[in-house]
């Protein structure tokens, strides 16, 4: 029988000390609005959907945001240059339980002028505040995968891939990408070995790096991702702030999801507008704040650390 | 054709003319590109339990599988006997198969016998399952004050669940089968 009143104690300790700590960096704790006409467009992600109606006529298509992102990004670009929010995002097709909700609790923050590598130092002296304990290692994805996957990120094209995937008897499809073959290599061989292990694991493939800068070979994404004990926690990059570059990204989002044979949304173009007006440098990172209660408190799952979690809202 | 999205709990996919069955499944996205679904499944016929990812835009064949209610009669060694409770016919299932909701069977339990091309396969049991607790011992005094003290308990069937001080032997009590965690005291 779970202790709700614990749960309640500890959520508030931890949002207490996200607060304390970003006020301490002077960041600015800014809301941003949940119900949006663009969403986020990554193909992999599915919106909830519903019509916007104003009295006297008038419809909008409404949907919630998947994440903060472009509305931090906005507010980067009028020039505020240290800002955190933490708000709800939605994600639907999602599992209930587990590792996953389809409402959940984000963390992001964005500065300007700063790298990456700042945003895990950043993060890393977040948790240390938050009271975790722990070594946390730095590994680049082109090293963990010459170890786990042998092969060498820095020249592997579609057909190493494959071969990779054969050698290791992993489960391809004809239609498979190079990133998805990346990606089945990742889940196999490369994502188990995190098991008790705490690691930001940086610079992806370009494929692999959607609204990040590029490395200075041009092989990979500024981007990293946190793992505690072998659970994803958050996702940074060096942010992209070129608007043409990322006008390209959307169309080409754009035109996976036709492929997948799902909706497209209308591109973003206040963001697009603003873009050119964050600094360059500028980091963001967005971290689920429930996976975290998991991780500072010892929950093995997300409903452990949920008041009302989906599985017992949604039963008819 | 299906899709790996509408890989559920229970879904029986054909790989190769060998049936697999989904007995968990987890949706996972990369930073970019289709999302995937990670499965555990298990051999229908050997019980053999492997791991596999599947891209969402992947074609994948499943097989048609019914599901019947039926009520928990009996064991005899390692085979459990089920009955329809329409047709009052009676199927056996090896314990091999039923492995991890052996602990909740009790007799009487009404339980969807998984089935296919006439064989049962596999049974899942509800959600929570009532029970009478058997064996707990008393309360200490002072022990409920704060209302979360936990203490074991045997329940009628021989599961054993851990359960609030305030629980006494004879209460009903309402247990998830999915964690094995007690769940709620029935009201009398």
């Amino acid at each position: 029988m779970r202790d709700i009143g614990k749960i309640i104690r500890e959520r508030q300790e931890i949002n207490d000390g996200i607060r304390a700590f970003f006020r301490s960096r002077a960041y600015l704790e800014v809301e941003t609005p949940i119900l949006v006409e663009s969403p986020g467009m990554e193909s992999n992600l599915d919106p909830f959907e519903t019509v916007v109606e104003v009295p006297g006529g008038g419809t909008f298509g409404g949907r919630l945001i998947t994440s903060p992102e472009y509305s931090m990004k906005k507010i980067l670009g009028e020039g505020i240059e240290r800002i955190f929010t933490l708000t709800k995002v939605f994600r639907n097709q999602e599992t209930f339980g587990g590792m996953h909700n389809p409402e959940f609790t984000m963390l992001e923050w964005y500065q300007a002028g700063a790298e990456y590598q700042a945003c895990m130092n950043e993060t890393q002296a977040l948790l240390f505040h938050l009271g975790f304990k722990g070594e946390i290692e730095r590994c680049r994805v082109r090293d963990v995968f010459l170890k786990e996957a042998e092969v060498d990120l820095d020249f592997a094209d579609h057909a190493m891939l494959k071969t990779a995937c054969k050698r290791f008897d992993i489960h391809t499809d004809a239609s498979d990408t190079v990133s998805d073959l990346f990606f089945r290599l990742f889940l196999d061989k490369v994502e188990p070995t995190f098991q008790g292990r705490n690691l930001f694991l940086y610079d992806y493939p370009v494929y692999q790096a959607s609204l990040s800068q590029l490395t200075h070979d041009g092989l990979y994404g500024q981007r990293f991702e946190l793992y505690l004990n072998g659970m994803e926690l958050c996702n940074g990059f060096t942010e992209l702030t070129n608007a043409l570059e990322q006008r390209e990204r959307f169309q080409e989002e754009a035109r996976e999801r036709k492929l997948f044979g799902k909706p497209v949304y209308p591109i973003d173009e206040e963001l697009l507008r603003l873009l050119p007006s964050l600094r360059n440098p500028t980091f963001g990172n967005a971290l689920g704040v429930d996976r975290l209660h998991m991780a500072l408190k010892g929950y093995k799952q997300i409903q452990d650390v949920l008041l009302f979690p989906a599985k017992n809202l949604f039963t008819h | 054709m299906a899709s790996p999205n509408d890989i559920k709990k229970g879904t029986v996919i054909n790989r190769n003319g060998e049936l697999w069955m989904v007995i968990d499944f987890q949706r996972v996205s990369p930073g970019k590109g289709g999302s995937f679904v990670r499965t555990r499944t298990k051999h229908l016929q050997s019980g053999k339990v492997k791991e596999e990812n599947f891209k969402a835009a992947e074609n994948l064949t499943f097989e048609d599988v019914q599901y019947k209610k039926m009520q928990y009669l009996f064991r005899d060694g390692n085979l459990y006997t089920f009955m329809d409770t329409q047709t009052y016919e009676q199927s056996s299932i090896s314990e091999s198969e039923i492995e991890d909701t052996i602990p909740y069977l009790k007799e009487g339990l009404e339980v969807k016998v998984v089935m296919h091309d006439g064989n049962a396969l596999t049974i899942e049991p509800p959600q929570k399952v009532q029970y009478a607790v058997a064996y707990t011992e008393p309360a200490v005094k002072g022990d409920t004050a704060s209302g979360n003290v936990l203490k074991e308990a045997e329940l009628d069937n021989g599961l054993k669940v851990k359960v609030p001080a305030f629980i006494n032997q004879g209460d009903e009590i309402l247990v998830n089968t999915e964690t094995g965690a007690y769940s709620e005291r029935v009201s009398k």
